[in-house]
């Protein structure tokens, strides 16, 4: 079986007297988010791995800036720690995967003023295996699931990247989804395309999309039952997030709950409909600084038109939310298009070559 | 009971990089500025390049700037600087 043959863990150990004196250890380290953790034993990081099928010293990426190596057993530590269940690591090595991508830039992400956290969209069967929970309370501690893979994302970037305040991540202002930001898509819920199949993933696989997100911006219309007037609340907010962030167009996502999308979907939209719209109608003209403080970078382009995305491509529509409640969310992208979201299948090899013959 | 735990962190030490030679005196010297294109290194990077000029007698200031302040410098930046004899980068905000 694997674990006779898995090579042995290679990780540093250190013996502490109980539980209370393994949060010291690791809190006066500074190998934490301020939270408890989980004590990573062996046992259990072997698990995480055995659960992957993955030996300890797979390679899962490499930092493209910085040229750091991450490997199964040490995001496996991260993982435990978060309080990961073996089946919840798969999904954190492939989230991991897709945020070493290049176009990700996740060491400008980590590392800049601009506070911003990584949100991990899960789509697919994973999604019903691990029991996370698309509906009430979507995006704050809806269940365990989500909870701790995004948990283990933050204490990774941690631990792996040495992205500590004050060390690598130079940020302002943070904002709670850095301690974890995960939803699933409520594919149940929906008649929509997952997001992961408009993104290029066949439809029955289960995938992550990762993106360098800024908080949710909340909106509330409970007064129509126009798809138009409803989905021109979203664009009011990303035109605002452009007034008063960054004028500069990139991957939004928009998580539109159950409420407000029976409505839209009742009148036949769909999820590029959506996007098409959303493009039109979220833009601003530069000069619309000048009304909120920011004159002085208007310049000599008063009219020049910003758009909140670069194409309909760009903005990630999500079913996710409780059943009740005109209410749904804007999620801006940190700093324009310098990162771009990215979307890999679970357990697909995406280096493989394709079979020969 | 004891409870043996693993270490989380890379375990790694920072790569070994070889650093340039530094000059001894940069009289009549060429040194690049290597800016992120923030409004912040505008008066800083200004009043450095005074100084090496006034001060240190550096002949020649070059001013590049990143095309995107959150990554590396292009590679055509970085081919350029290794004509110069000495290079001050970092962070302007």
């Amino acid at each position: 079986m694997l674990r006779s043959n898995r090579p042995a863990l290679s990780s540093k150990t250190y013996d502490v007297d109980d539980f209370a004196a393994a949060q010291e250890l690791f809190h006066s380290n500074g190998w934490t988010d301020g939270l408890p953790v989980v004590p990573p034993t062996d046992a259990a990081v072997e698990a995480c791995l055995d659960w992957a099928l993955m030996p300890p010293d797979q390679l899962i990426g490499i930092e493209p800036v910085r040229a750091q190596p991450i490997t199964a057993e040490k995001l496996a530590v991260n993982a435990v720690m978060a309080g990961c269940l073996p089946m919840h690591f798969p999904i954190v090595a492939t989230a991991w995967q897709a945020m070493m991508k290049e176009e990700f830039l996740l060491h400008g992400v980590t590392s800049s003023t601009g506070g911003c956290a990584i949100l991990v969209i899960i789509n697919g069967p994973v999604r019903l295996e691990i029991g996370a929970n698309a509906t009430f309370n979507a995006l704050g501690n809806s269940d365990r699931a989500t909870s701790v893979i995004g948990r283990a994302i933050r204490l990774a970037l941690i631990n792996l990247m040495d992205v500590r305040p004050g060390g690598i991540d130079r940020t302002t202002l943070g904002h709670p989804g850095k301690f974890s930001y995960c939803l699933a898509e409520d594919e149940e819920g929906t008649d929509w395309q997952p997001l992961s199949v408009m993104r290029g993933i066949p439809q029955g696989l289960s995938a992550v999309t990762v993106m360098a997100a800024l908080a949710p911006r909340q909106i509330m219309n409970e007064w129509t039952t126009d798809p138009k007037e409803i989905l021109e609340t979203f664009a009011a907010e990303m035109r605002a997030n452009q007034r008063h962030y960054s004028i500069y167009g990139g991957n939004y996502a928009i998580v539109i709950p159950k409420q407000l999308r029976d409505i839209i979907q009742a009148a036949g939209w769909t999820k590029r409909d959506i996007a098409e719209f959303i493009y039109e109608r979220a833009r601003v003209r530069r000069g619309e600084w000048a009304d909120v403080g920011k004159g002085a970078i208007v310049r000599d382009r008063p009219n020049k038109i910003h758009t909140a995305l670069e194409s309909p491509d760009h903005l990630l529509v999500v079913a996710a939310g409780g059943p009740a409640g005109g209410f749904g969310a804007v999620i801006p992208p940190w700093m324009g298009s310098k990162t771009k979201a990215v979307t890999a299948a679970i357990g697909a090899c995406v280096d493989c070559e394709p079979p020969k013959g | 009971m004891i409870i043996r735990v693993l270490d989380p962190t890379h375990e790694l030490k920072a790569a070994g990089v070889q650093p340039a030679e530094r000059p001894l005196s940069l009289k009549g010297k060429t040194v690049g500025f290597i800016s992120n294109g923030k409004e912040g290194t505008k008066g800083y990077f200004a009043q450095l390049e005074r100084m090496l000029r006034e001060d240190l007698g550096v002949a020649d200031v070059i001013f590049r700037t990143k095309s995107n302040y959150s990554a590396p410098a292009d590679a055509h930046i970085i081919d350029e600087a290794r004509q110069w004899h000495a290079v001050v980068t970092g962070v302007g905000d």
